[in-house]
C-alpha cells in the first residue's frame, strides 16, 4: 500500500489541508470548498454548531469539480481498488480457518505466530483449529472453536485490497453475520464438503441456506462458492486424492438453490475445490497429485477477477457506523457507501444532526488525507462525544443528509414464515435490520400485494402468507437513517427477522418526505 | 381460556372483563370532597358490625362543618346503608359497595351506586371516604395468581420483566457497551483481551444485582418462576454464577436461547418457555389467535374477521369461538326511524360515530331516533351465549395479539364450518379499513 507521502498528489492535498487548518495563513487555495472550510474555522478550532448555512450556498458545480479532482489523485495513489469479502457458512464449515490461511499465505500472520497457535490448539486437543486461531482472537470463540462477532483482516494481492469478514456461522449469531455481509461487496461461501456436514448445512434451518439467502439481500452480488475440506479422509478416493464424484454432487445441489435465491448461476456464481487447512487452491493451485482433474482457478484468481460494484465518486458521503470508541477523540468505524471524505469535511452524524469535523481518517490503518466509496475506514471526529454516537448511525455530507424517519414504505418478499405466526398482517413485529442498524420495527399495515407474475398490484389485502411480494409500511420506535433503494442501495435495502428466522427482505421503495420527526401518526 | 370441558372458567373470563370495566369507569369517577364511599367486606363479615360501624360513621360526618360536603357525605352514608339493606348476609364471595355522588364531564352531578360480589374471594376489608373511588383490591383480584420474571439478556443490554395473567410488563431496561472483538490501536492484544473480560464480568455483575432489586421482595423471590433468555453466553454464565442470588437461582424455570435482546427477545423468551408457563393467560390467549391465523392460512374457510361479517357469522350460529379484543372502540346503536316507526341497529365506530349521516335516514334525510346506545363489547358479553358460541377477551400487549387488534379490527371468531366470505358483500366502508387506515397522514 502507497505511503500518502511517496505520491504528489496526496501530497499536495496533504499540505492544502494543513494550509486551511493553519490559523493565520491565508488560503491561496482558489478551490471555493477549501476556501470556505477556511471561512469556517478561522482559527483552526472546530467549527460552531450554528455555522451551517454557507454550506448551503456552496456552489454544487465547483464542488463536483473538486470532488473529480479528488477522486483522480485517489485513484492514481493506488489505483487497486478495495473489496471487502465476507464469508459465510454453516458452522464448522471452516469460514474461520480459511480466513486464517489466507492472512498465512498472504504473510499477514508469522511462523513464530502460528506456532503458537499450534501449541495452544494441541493443548486444547483441537489440532486443526489453529488456523482459525488467527481470525477468533477472544477466548469464548476458541475454547469453542466457535467464532460469535464479526472477525476483520486485511490483505492484499497484486491486482485489489481486501478485507476479510469472518462471519459467525452458528445461528444464533446470525444478526452478527448480517452486520458483517451487510458490509461486504464479494461473498465467500464455505460448504463443507465433509460426508453429512454439506447435508446438514443445507437443510431446512440449516445456515448454508440461510446465509446465501441473506447475503443477496444484504448486497452480495458475486457470490463465490468454495467447497472445503476437500481433503478430508471421509469423501476422498482411496489414494487420498480429492473425489470429483463428491465435488460434482455438491456443486449440483447447491446450483438450483442459489438460483431460486436470485444468483445469476452463470454470471454471479464461481465454485472452485478447495482445502482451507491446508491451503491447496487458496493462493496457489492444488498440486496434480491431490487432484488432476481441476483445472480452473484459485479462490485468490477468483476474488481479483470479482468487480464490485461501481460507485459513484460524486454523490454525497454516507458512511454507517459499524462501531466507536475512544482514542485522542472520538473514532467511528465504518465502510463508507457512497461518496468522498476528506480531512476536515464536515459532515452530520445523523439521525442526532451533530455537525462534526473530520480530524483524521484512517483507511485500514494507514492514515490517508482522503477516500473514496467502498473502503472501511476509521474516521477520527471532533465535535462529538463517544456517547452522542451508537452503531447504526450515519455520518452523511451536510450539504445532502440522509433522511431520519420513523417509518417508510418499502417492497416486502415474504419468505417463509414462523410456524406458530403464519401470516404478516398489520401489526406484525418483527426484527429490522438494515445497514449496521437493529431495529425492532412494526409492519403498520399492507398497502398492496404484488403478484410476482404479472407484477399487478392487488390493493385491500389484510394478511399475506409465506412466499409473496408485498408492499407495506414499517414503522420504528427510534429516528432512523435510511435512504431509498434507488438513491444508495446499501443503505436501501432490508432484513426482517423474528424469532431468529429470517422471514422476509425488503427494499425501501420510499421514504417519507417530512424528514424532521416525520412522526407517523400525526395528521 | 375456556375449553368446552371448563364452561365456567370461561363465564369468569366474561366476569374478568366486566369487573375491569367497571374499574376502569370507576377510577374515572371524581366526587366533591370525601363523598366517595368504596366499601369492601370480606367473605364470613357481618352485615350488621358493618351497619353499624356505618351508622357511627353516620354520626361523625354530621359534624362536618362545610354544608355541601355534610350532606354529600351523609347522603353517600346513607345509600350505602341502603344497598347493604339488601343482604341478609355477606355472599360467599365478599361484597364490594361504591355509593357516592360523581360529577359528569358536562360538570353535573350523578349518583353511583353500585355492589357485586366478586367473582372470586376478596381478602380485603376496607372503608374509605375520598374523592374517587378505591379500587386498588379490584385490580389486585385481576392479577393472576402466579407471576414470572424474565431477564433477557445479550451483548447490548438487559431486559428485566414479568408476566402474569396476560399483562406482559417490561420492569426495567438497560443497555451496556461492551468491548468488541477488535482492540483499537495501542493497546496490547493481551490488554485488550483482560480490559474486555473484566466489562464482561462487571456486565454481568450489574445484571445479577439488578435482578435482586427487582425480584427480590422481603428476602424472598416475588416471582414464581424466572425464565433467563439471552443471546450467547451471557444467560449461562449468569446462571452459573455465584454473583447471582442463591434465592433467585432456586426458581429459575428454564434457560432459552433467543436471538435478539430487548422487547423481541422478550418475545421470543416467553415463546420458548411456553410449555413451563401454559397456564398463564397471556399464553393461552397467544395460542388461541395462534390457531386463529393457522385456520386463514391453511385456507379451511373456518375463520371470520372484521366487525360486520363477524356479526353476520355470529346471527347464522357458525362461530365457534368469538375472538374479541378488550378494548374494541365499538358502539352498537339501535335507531328508530321515528316517522315510519322502522328500526335498524348499526355498529359503529368512534370516527363512524361522529359522522351524522349515519344517523339519518337516507331517503327521507330524517334524524334517526337513537333508541339505545351500548358498547359493542358489553353486547357482546351480555349476549354472546344466545348465539352459542364462547366468548374471548384478548389484549394488543402480546405480539400475535398486536396483529389480530392491527390486521383484523380487533374482532374475529373461529366457526364450526366454512363460511364463503364473498357472501357478505365488500362494504365500501369497511370498519377496519377506516379505522386503521385513517393513521396515515402522507398518503
Amino acid at each position: 500500500m502507497a505511503d500518502p507521502p511517496d505520491t504528489d498528489g496526496v501530497s499536495e492535498a496533504v499540505a492544502k489541508q494543513l494550509k486551511v487548518s493553519d490559523p493565520g495563513a491565508e488560503s491561496a487555495s482558489s478551490s471555493h470548498s477549501a476556501a470556505q472550510q477556511q471561512a469556517a474555522q478561522p482559527n483552526g478550532r472546530p467549527a460552531p454548531p450554528d455555522v451551517e448555512e454557507d454550506e448551503e450556498e456552496e456552489d454544487l458545480s465547483s464542488r463536483e469539480a473538486e470532488l473529480r479532482r479528488i477522486y483522480e489523485e485517489l485513484s492514481k495513489e493506488d489505483s487497486r481498488e478495495h473489496m471487502n469479502v465476507v464469508f459465510i457458512g454453516h458452522v464448522d464449515a471452516g469460514k474461520s480457518t480459511t480466513g486464517g490461511q489466507i492472512l498465512y499465505l498472504t504473510g499477514g500472520v508469522d511462523k513464530r505466530t502460528i506456532e503458537k497457535y499450534e501449541r495452544e490448539a494441541k493443548d486444547k486437543n483441537r489440532e486443526s483449529w489453529y488456523m482459525a486461531y488467527i481470525m477468533d482472537t477472544n477466548e469464548e470463540e476458541r475454547a469453542k472453536g466457535k467464532t460469535v462477532e464479526v472477525g476483520r483482516a486485511a490483505f492484499t494481492t497484486a491486482k485489489k485490497r481486501y478485507t476479510i469478514l469472518d462471519a459467525p456461522g452458528h445461528k444464533n449469531y446470525v444478526p452478527n453475520m448480517i452486520a458483517g455481509a451487510a458490509q461486504a461487496d464479494v461473498g465467500v461461501l464455505i460448504i463443507s464438503a465433509r460426508k453429512g456436514e454439506f447435508e446438514t448445512g443445507f437443510e431446512r434451518g440449516g445456515q448454508t441456506r440461510e446465509h446465501a439467502q441473506l447475503a443477496k439481500t444484504l448486497g452480495v452480488s458475486k457470490l463465490i462458492v468454495a467447497v472445503n475440506k476437500m481433503d478430508d479422509p471421509s469423501i476422498t478416493e482411496t489414494s487420498g486424492k480429492w473425489s470429483k464424484a463428491r465435488y460434482d454432487e455438491i456443486v449440483s445441489g447447491l446450483t438450483p438453490f442459489l438460483r431460486s435465491c436470485g444468483y445469476n448461476v452463470k454470471k454471479d456464481l464461481l465454485f472452485v475445490p478447495m482445502s482451507g487447512l491446508i491451503g491447496h487452491n487458496v493462493k496457489d493451485r492444488v498440486s496434480k497429485d491431490v487432484c488432476e482433474w481441476w483445472t480452473g482457478e484459485t479462490l485468490f484468481s477468483l476474488l481479483d477477477g470479482a468487480d464490485p460494484l461501481p460507485r459513484d465518486p460524486l454523490a454525497p458521503f454516507r458512511m454507517s457506523v459499524i462501531d466507536k470508541f475512544k482514542d485522542m477523540g472520538t473514532i467511528a468505524m465504518g465502510k463508507s457507501e457512497s461518496g468522498i471524505v476528506r480531512k476536515n469535511d464536515r459532515l452530520y452524524v445523523m439521525p442526532n444532526k451533530v455537525p462534526v469535523t473530520v480530524a483524521t481518517i484512517y483507511r485500514d490503518d494507514v492514515e490517508v488525507a482522503a477516500a473514496k466509496g467502498g473502503e472501511n475506514l476509521r474516521l477520527r471526529l471532533t465535535g462529538i462525544d463517544e456517547e452522542e454516537m451508537q452503531p447504526g448511525f450515519v455520518i452523511c455530507a451536510r450539504h445532502l443528509p440522509v433522511p431520519c424517519v420513523t417509518h417508510f414504505y418499502a417492497q416486502l418478499q415474504v419468505l417463509d414464515l414462523l410456524e406458530h405466526k403464519p401470516l404478516i398482517s398489520g401489526g406484525y413485529k418483527a426484527i429490522l435490520h438494515v445497514h449496521s442498524l437493529v431495529e425492532e420495527c412494526e409492519i403498520t399495515d399492507l398497502r398492496g400485494q404484488m403478484n410476482p407474475k404479472t407484477g399487478e398490484i392487488k390493493k385491500n389485502v389484510r394478511f399475506v402468507k409465506s412466499n409473496s411480494i408485498v408492499v407495506v409500511r414499517i414503522a420504528v420506535e427510534k429516528l432512523i437513517c435510511i435512504e431509498e433503494f434507488d438513491k444508495v442501495q446499501q443503505l436501501g435495502r432490508f432484513t426482517l427477522r423474528d424469532e431468529g428466522r429470517t422471514i422476509a427482505i425488503g427494499k425501501i421503495t420510499r421514504v417519507p418526505k417530512s424528514r424532521k420527526e416525520a412522526a407517523p401518526e400525526s395528521k | 381460556m375456556a375449553d368446552k370441558n371448563h364452561p365456567e372458567e370461561g363465564e369468569q373470563q366474561v366476569e374478568i372483563w366486566k369487573i375491569k370495566r367497571l374499574i376502569k369507569g370507576l377510577e374515572a369517577a371524581r366526587g366533591n370532597g370525601t363523598s366517595m364511599i368504596s366499601l369492601i367486606m370480606p367473605p364470613k363479615d357481618q352485615v350488621a358490625r358493618v351497619q353499624k360501624m356505618l351508622g357511627d360513621e353516620f354520626g361523625t360526618a354530621s359534624n362536618i362543618k362545610n354544608r355541601v360536603n355534610r350532606q354529600s357525605v351523609l347522603g353517600a352514608i346513607t345509600s350505602a346503608q341502603q344497598r347493604l339493606k339488601l343482604y341478609n348476609k355477606v355472599p360467599p364471595n365478599g361484597l364490594v359497595v361504591y355509593t357516592g355522588t360523581v360529577l359528569t364531564d358536562d360538570g353535573k352531578e350523578r349518583k353511583v351506586n353500585i355492589d357485586f360480589e366478586p367473582f372470586k374471594p376478596i381478602n380485603t376489608s376496607l372503608y374509605l371516604c375520598d374523592n374517587k373511588f378505591h379500587t386498588e383490591a379490584l385490580n389486585e383480584l385481576l392479577e393472576a395468581d402466579n407471576k414470572y420474571g424474565f431477564i433477557v439478556m445479550d451483548g447490548n443490554g438487559s431486559l428485566f420483566g414479568t408476566l402474569s395473567g396476560n399483562t406482559r410488563e417490561v420492569m426495567h431496561k438497560f443497555s451496556v457497551e461492551l468491548p468488541k472483538k477488535h482492540g483499537r490501536g495501542g493497546q496490547s492484544a493481551l490488554r485488550f483481551a483482560r480490559l474486555r473480560m473484566e466489562k464482561r464480568h462487571n456486565y454481568v455483575r450489574k445484571v445479577a444485582e439488578t435482578a435482586v432489586q427487582f425480584f427480590i421482595t422481603n428476602d424472598r423471590p416475588n416471582v414464581a418462576g424466572l425464565v433467563l433468555a439471552g443471546s450467547a453466553d451471557f444467560k449461562t454464565e449468569l446462571s452459573q454464577s455465584d454473583m447471582f442470588d442463591q434465592r433467585l437461582q432456586a426458581v429459575v424455570l428454564s434457560v432459552v436461547d433467543v436471538s435478539y435482546g430487548g422487547e423481541n427477545g422478550f418475545n421470543q423468551a416467553i415463546e420458548l418457555s411456553s410449555d413451563t408457563l401454559a397456564n398463564v393467560k397471556f399464553v393461552q390467549e397467544k395460542r388461541l389467535i395462534s390457531k386463529f391465523f393457522d385456520e386463514i392460512s391453511q385456507d379451511t374457510g373456518k375463520y371470520v374477521s372484521g366487525v360486520s361479517d363477524t356479526l353476520a357469522c355470529l346471527e347464522m350460529g357458525a362461530v365457534e369461538t368469538l375472538i374479541v379484543w378488550e378494548d374494541l372502540q365499538v358502539n352498537r346503536y339501535e335507531l328508530m326511524n321515528s316517522t315510519s316507526g322502522e328500526k335498524e341497529v348499526k355498529v359503529l365506530t368512534k370516527d363512524q360515530q361522529a359522522d351524522t349521516s349515519h344517523f339519518k335516514d337516507k331517503e327521507s334525510g330524517a334524524d334517526l331516533e337513537v333508541v339505545e346506545t351500548v358498547s359493542l363489547l358489553e353486547w357482546l358479553a351480555n349476549g354472546y351465549k344466545k348465539f352459542g358460541c364462547t366468548l374471548e377477551f384478548v389484549t394488543n400487549k402480546s405480539q400475535e395479539g398486536n396483529q389480530f387488534c392491527r390486521g383484523f379490527g380487533g374482532i374475529g371468531g373461529l366457526l364450526r364450518y366454512a363460511v364463503d366470505p364473498t357472501q357478505f358483500e365488500p362494504d365500501p366502508d369497511d370498519f377496519e379499513e377506516k379505522s386503521w387506515n385513517s393513521s396515515d397522514s402522507d398518503i
